[in-house]
C-alpha cells in the first residue's frame, strides 16, 4: 500500500505496546498488521492452559521470550478441585522447548509441574532467566537442583505457595560458583532446611540480588549475616522471627536492618517474639509493602509497627491487629492502597480477637487511596458496607469473607443485599468482588445492573433461584471469571445465557443444582466451550439426566476437548456422547 | 446429633516459649498444652433421626469427609491453611499467660481450672463454637448448652429436655454420660476432652 508506513516503522511503534489487550487489538486492524504484530510479540499470557494448544501458539507467535500459563481454576486454592483433575505443564514444556529455544521467562500458576518438566526447562533454553511458580505442585527439590545447576544466567527463582516435596536442602548448592546473576530468590514455601552455608555463599556472590525471601527454617540469629552480605536488598522475607533473647543478636540484627537503605518490602515473620520486633523499626518509614500475615504478634505490637510505616501502600496482616490497630493504620498510612486481613482462628465461630466491621470502616475513611480489600471477619452490617462504599468509590477489588456461611446483618438480621449493592453501585471501577453472608437474589440484581466493569465474581452460599444467576450473566458486560459454590442455581439461567459463556474465560459451579442433562445439552450446543463435569461420587457413565452434578467447569477453548482427564471428569457433548476420556 | 469436643485456647497468645525450663516436656501434665484438633470421620448414626443435614435438600453440600466441616471454607489458600493447622497442633502450649519482664519472658503455668474452653464441632456444620466447661456444672447443663448452640442446624427444636448425652469411650462404644460425676470427668487427667471427645445427643433411648 502506497500510503502505509514501512514495516520497520510500524514494528518500532508496536514495540511500545506491551499489554496483551492492546496487542490483540493491533492484530485485528488488518492482515499486514496481524502479520507484523505476530512476529514481534515477545510476551504471551495464557489464562487457561486448556483454552489453546501450544502448537497453535508457536505457529502464530514464533519469537516469544516470555510465557505465562495458568492451569487449574481459582477454587483449586481451596481444595475444591480434586487431585488429578489436570493442569499438567509437561506437554507445554515439550512444545515450547522445540519452538522457543531462546525463551527467557516462564511463569506458571496452579499447574502440576514435575521434576521432569523442570529438568527439561533447565536444559532447553540457553538464555533462561526467570522462573516463577505460584500455587504449583508436583515437583521436588531435585527439580530445583536441576534449575540451579543448568540455568547459567538465572535471574529470578520464585516459589510462591507451592507444594514442594522436600528431598534435600542441598539443592541450593547446585548453583555453580560462576552463577552471579541472581536478582530474586523466593523459597518461603519450602518446608525443610536449606544449607545455610550454600545460601550464604550464593547471596555473597549475587551483587544484583534485590529480593530474598527465606523459609521458616532460617534462624533469626543468621538474618544479620545475610542482610550484611546484601544491604542492597529491596524486598526481604525473614524466616522464623523468634529466638532466645540475646542482646548481641538483637544489636546486630538492628544494625543489619538499618544498613539496608533500599528496603521497601518485608515479609516472613513466622512465629514472632515481640522483643525482636523493634530491630526493624528503622526501616518502617521506607516500607511500601509489609506482609505480617503469618506473624503471631498481638495488637499492641502490630499497632506500633504500622504507626511508623507512613509510606505503606500494601499491608497483609492477621486479625490480631484488631480494630484498634486498623484505626492506627487509618491515621498513619495515608498512601495505603491494599489491605488484606486474614483470620487467626478461622474454624471457630466465636471471636478470639476484637476485630469487627469497624476496623474496615475506619480504614475506608482514613485511607483515600484504598483500592483493594480482602477482609475476613465475623460480623458485618449493611450500614457498614454502605459507609465503606460511600467512603471509597475508588475501590477496584472488594473481597469480604464473613466466616459463618449465610450470616445476616448482625444488627438488623436482614440479608446483606443492600450493603453489597451499595458497593457495586458506588464503586464504578470495581473489577473484582467476592461476597459472603446472607444474600438473596436482590444482590445479584444490583450486580447485574451496576457491575459493568466487573471482571471476576466469587459467590458462596448465596441466592434463592436461577434469577440470581441470570442477573449476573445477562447484566455484567465485562465478566470473564465467575465462580460459584453452594448456591441454588440450576439449569435455566445457564442454558438461557449459554452464549455469554463464550465471552468469558471460565465458569465454575460446585454444589449447585445444575443437572447432568443440562450439561450434556450445553456441551452439545456450544462447540466453542468445554463443559467439564467433575464428579467423584458417581460413576459418570450411569449418571441420570436429572441428577445434579457435583462440580461443573466450563471454559471457552479453541483447542477442543482435552485428553488428559481422570475418570471422574467428562467433557460433555463432544464426540456425540459424554466425551469418554482416553486414559494416558 | 453428634458433636466433637476438644480443648481450645480462649485467646491466642504468642505461641513460642523462650524459657525452656517452663516447658517441662511432653510428660508434664501441669504445663500448658494445646492439643491438636483431630479430624473425625463422619460417623452418622442411623438410629438418630434428629441428625439432620442443615442444607436445602435440592442441592448438595461439599462436605469434608474428615468431618471438619465444609471443604474450602473459609476460603483460605491451602498452603496457608496447612501452615495454620500445623501451628495449632504444635507441641508448644500457650494456655498460660505470658508476661514480659524486661529481657525475660516467663510463662506461668496454666491454672487448669481457670481456662477450660472447649471447641465444639458438629458434623456438617462449617464452623465450630466454643464453650467454657468451667461454667458448666452438670451433664444436663452441658446438654442444654449444646442443644441451644446448635439448634438451628437441627430440625427438631424441642427445648432439649428429653435429650440425653452420650459419649464415645476410647474403645469405641457409646456410653451414657453420668456414670462419672461431672466434676471428676471434666477435670480428670484421663479425660478425653483434651483429645477430641465425641459426644452425641440422642432423644430416643
Amino acid at each position: 500500500m502506497a500510503y502505509s508506513f514501512p514495516e520497520e516503522v510500524l514494528e518500532h511503534v508496536f514495540s511500545f505496546i506491551s499489554s496483551e489487550k492492546d496487542r490483540n487489538a493491533v492484530s485485528l486492524v488488518c492482515k499486514s498488521w496481524y502479520e507484523m504484530e505476530r512476529w514481534c510479540r515477545r510476551r504471551i499470557f495464557v489464562g487457561n492452559c486448556y483454552a489453546v494448544n501450544p502448537k497453535i501458539m508457536i505457529r502464530r507467535f514464533p519469537e516469544v521470550k516470555s510465557i505465562e500459563l495458568k492451569g487449574k481454576p481459582h477454587f483449586a486454592d481451596f481444595n475444591l478441585v480434586p487431585e488429578g483433575w489436570g493442569g499438567y505443564v509437561y506437554p507445554w514444556i515439550v512444545e515450547i522447548a522445540r519452538g522457543y529455544p531462546c525463551l527467557e521467562e516462564i511463569r506458571l500458576k496452579r499447574m502440576v509441574v514435575t521434576d521432569e518438566s523442570l529438568e527439561l526447562i533447565s536444559k532447553s533454553f540457553k538464555n533462561f532467566k526467570v522462573l516463577v511458580l505460584s500455587s504449583c505442585e508436583g515437583f521436588s527439590t531435585d527439580g530445583l537442583a536441576a534449575i540451579a545447576a543448568n540455568c547459567r544466567n538465572l535471574r529470578v527463582l520464585e516459589l510462591r505457595e507451592c507444594e514442594v516435596e522436600d528431598l534435600s536442602g542441598h539443592w541450593l548448592s547446585h548453583f555453580p560458583d560462576s552463577c552471579t546473576s541472581l536478582e530474586s530468590l523466593n523459597i518461603a514455601c519450602l518446608l525443610s532446611e536449606v544449607s545455610f552455608s550454600a545460601l550464604e555463599r550464593l547471596v555473597a556472590r549475587s551483587p544484583n540480588l534485590k529480593t530474598l525471601r527465606l523459609n521458616r527454617n532460617v534462624p533469626l540469629e543468621k538474618l544479620s549475616t545475610l542482610l550484611q552480605l546484601a544491604p542492597q536488598l529491596v524486598e526481604f522475607g525473614t524466616g522464623v522471627y523468634s529466638a532466645e533473647i540475646r542482646s548481641d543478636v538483637y544489636a546486630s540484627l538492628t544494625e543489619a536492618f538499618s544498613g539496608c537503605k533500599n528496603l521497601k518490602g518485608l515479609s516472613g515473620f513466622w512465629e514472632v517474639i515481640p522483643a525482636y520486633l523493634p530491630a526493624f523499626y528503622s526501616v518502617c518509614s521506607r516500607l511500601t509493602t509489609l506482609n505480617l500475615s503469618y506473624a503471631t504478634a498481638q495488637s499492641p505490637e502490630l499497632t506500633k509497627i504500622v504507626s511508623q510505616c507512613h509510606n505503606l501502600q500494601r499491608l497483609l496482616v492477621l486479625d490480631y491487629i484488631e480494630d484498634t490497630g486498623l484505626n492506627a493504620l487509618a491515621l498513619s498510612c495515608k498512601d495505603l492502597q491494599e489491605l488484606r486481613v486474614f483470620p487467626s482462628d478461622p474454624f471457630v465461630a466465636d471471636a478470639n480477637v476484637l476485630l469487627t466491621e469497624q476496623g474496615l470502616v475506619s480504614v475506608s475513611e482514613g485511607c483515600p487511596k484504598l483500592q483493594s480489600v480482602l477482609y475476613f471477619c465475623r460480623q458485618m452490617s449493611n450500614s457498614a458496607l454502605i459507609t465503606i462504599a460511600n467512603n471509597r468509590p475508588n475501590l477496584t477489588c472488594f473481597r469480604l469473607c464473613i466466616l459463618e456461611p449465610r450470616a445476616p446483618d448482625y444488627v438488623t438480621f436482614e440479608p446483606l443485599d443492600a450493603g453489597f449493592g451499595a458497593i457495586v453501585e458506588n464503586c464504578k471501577q470495581l473489577r473484582r468482588l467476592s461476597m459472603s453472608g446472607l444474600l438473596t437474589d436482590r444482590v445479584f440484581e444490583h450486580i447485574g445492573t451496576h457491575g459493568k466493569k466487573l471482571d471476576m465474581l466469587s459467590v458462596a452460599f448465596a441466592g434463592e433461584s436461577d434469577l440470581g444467576l441470570h442477573h449476573v450473566l445477562s447484566g455484567c458486560d465485562s465478566l470473564r471469571k465467575l465462580e460459584i459454590r453452594d448456591c441454588p442455581f440450576g439449569d435455566k439461567a445457564l442454558l438461557a445465557n449459554a452464549s455469554k459463556l463464550e465471552t468469558m474465560r471460565s465458569l465454575w459451579m460446585s454444589s449447585c443444582g445444575v443437572s447432568f442433562g443440562a450439561c450434556k445439552l450445553l456441551g452439545e450446543k456450544m462447540p466453542g466451550l468445554n463443559v467439564e463435569v467433575i464428579d467423584e461420587r458417581e460413576n459418570l457413565d450411569s449418571l441420570h439426566e436429572s441428577c445434579p452434578v457435583e462440580k461443573l467447569y466450563i471454559y471457552r477453548t479453541v483447542a477442543g476437548q482435552r485428553f488428559d482427564m481422570p475418570d471422574f471428569v467428562r467433557t460433555m457433548g463432544k464426540d456425540g456422547g459424554g466425551g469418554v476420556p482416553i486414559k494416558c | 446429633m453428634e458433636l466433637e469436643l476438644s480443648l481450645s485456647p480462649p485467646y491466642q497468645k504468642t505461641p513460642s516459649i523462650i524459657n525452656k525450663s517452663f516447658h517441662g516436656g511432653d510428660d508434664d501434665r501441669c504445663s500448658s498444652t494445646v492439643t491438636r484438633f483431630p479430624r473425625v470421620s463422619w460417623n452418622q448414626d442411623e438410629d438418630d433421626d434428629n441428625n439432620k443435614r442443615f442444607f436445602n435438600g435440592e442441592y448438595q453440600q461439599d462436605m469434608d469427609g474428615d468431618g471438619e466441616g465444609l471443604i474450602g471454607w473459609p476460603p483460605l489458600h491451602s498452603w496457608r491453611k496447612r501452615f495454620m493447622e500445623e501451628n495449632h497442633s504444635g507441641g508448644e502450649g500457650f494456655n498460660g499467660r505470658v508476661d514480659e519482664e524486661g529481657e525475660n519472658i516467663n510463662v506461668m503455668n496454666n491454672n487448669y481450672n481457670e481456662l477450660l474452653f472447649v471447641k465444639v464441632k458438629m458434623d456438617g456444620v462449617g464452623i465450630a463454637r466454643k464453650i467454657d466447661l468451667n461454667a458448666i456444672h452438670s451433664y444436663q447443663m452441658l446438654t442444654s448448652t449444646l442443644i441451644h448452640m446448635f439448634h438451628k442446624y437441627v430440625e427438631n427444636d424441642e427445648d432439649g429436655a428429653s435429650y440425653k448425652l452420650m459419649y464415645q469411650h476410647k474403645d469405641g462404644h457409646w456410653l451414657l454420660a453420668g456414670d462419672i460425676p461431672w466434676e471428676y470427668d471434666v477435670h480428670s487427667d484421663s479425660t478425653t476432652y483434651t483429645n477430641g471427645k465425641k459426644v452425641m445427643l440422642m432423644d430416643h433411648l
